[in-house]
């Protein structure tokens, strides 16, 4: 009795879906970066799983996964960068509240 | 005629000896129920610091869940990166921004049968569709460090240098945009 692969695609939907709520409902950009990791993330966990359930001998999807840790830690480094520069200006973290490049 | 896959056994065999194939299933519904409750939490929390320590949480979940797939390495490096890094980098992010308790902005506060509707009408064409993925044949056991390496180091060489070059430039990113402004530039700033 093995863990179908429908179940891990259900979970990294449901994750993702998750993270999506977190980006559009809170207004602290570090929040708003961890909801982003969450969702690359559940991105990982079906690569990761159609890649083992389906893959032939070789690890096609894995190395995508690790392309999306390259990508992430970029994203989080240039992200927090971004933040703590804004909040230098301003201090402030909500994003409603940066407006100053509104045009 | 090839040897058909192998069934797994019945829980229990004639002889009487105990096999251990509910494991799997039990794991995954404890790896699920971390990762959703983890996420969840993340998202609701309005302590920032522990919605931080949550999030590493929830990849550790997911590094369990990438041992349970068989990827001893991505789970390895999940922990390396996901864990040591990037949770870190976020908890300083956190400890240098103070951040306000202004609650969530609920914009679907007055929409909720509208919201509930939308909802339910992208998830359960989602739900469907993902169950609807079998996997065609069990994979035999074994790590995916071999074939990992031999994919990134042959036929993903070029995308593997390539990211190399986007962790340098957004390493040179980060720098640029957190380094304090020369003392000359602060006095120029001083006397506009």
């Amino acid at each position: 009795m093995t863990v179908p692969l429908g179940a891990y695609v259900v979970v990294s939907a449901a994750l993702f879906f998750i993270g999506c709520a977190g980006v559009l409902v809170r207004r602290n950009a570090v929040v708003i970066l961890m909801c982003v990791e969450l969702m690359l993330n559940a991105a990982n966990l079906a690569l990761v799983a159609f890649s083992r359930k389906y893959g032939s001998i070789d690890e096609r999807g894995s190395v995508f996964v690790i392309f999306v840790f390259v990508i992430a830690a970029a994203e989080v480094a240039v992200g927090l960068a971004i933040v703590l520069s804004a909040y230098r200006n301003r201090p402030v973290v909500d994003v409603d509240e940066i407006h100053q490049m509104k045009g | 005629m090839p040897a058909p896959p192998q069934r797994r056994q019945p829980a229990r065999q004639a002889d009487g000896q105990v096999t251990y194939d509910f494991v799997e299933p039990v794991v995954f519904a404890l790896l699920s129920i971390g990762l959703i409750a983890g996420g969840v939490a993340v998202v609701m929390l309005s302590r920032i610091t522990a919605a931080a320590l949550l999030m590493a949480f929830t990849f550790l979940s997911m590094a369990g869940m990438f041992v349970l797939l068989g990827a001893e390495t991505i789970a390895l490096f999940q922990v390396l990166i996901y864990v040591g890094a990037i949770t870190v980098l976020i908890l300083y992010g956190v400890m240098f921004t103070k951040f306000s308790d202004r609650p969530r902005a609920l914009f679907f506060q007055r929409q909720t049968p509208f919201a509930a509707v939308f909802v339910a009408a992208v998830a359960i064409p989602v739900a469907i569709i993902a169950l609807s993925f079998t996997s065609p044949t069990p994979r035999p056991g074994g790590g995916d460090l071999i074939p990992l390496a031999t994919s990134v180091f042959t036929d993903f060489a070029f995308p593997f240098e390539i990211a190399s070059v986007l962790l340098l430039a957004a390493m040179i990113g980060a720098i640029v945009l957190t380094k304090r402004d020369e003392p000359e530039e602060a006095a120029a700033r001083r006397r506009r």
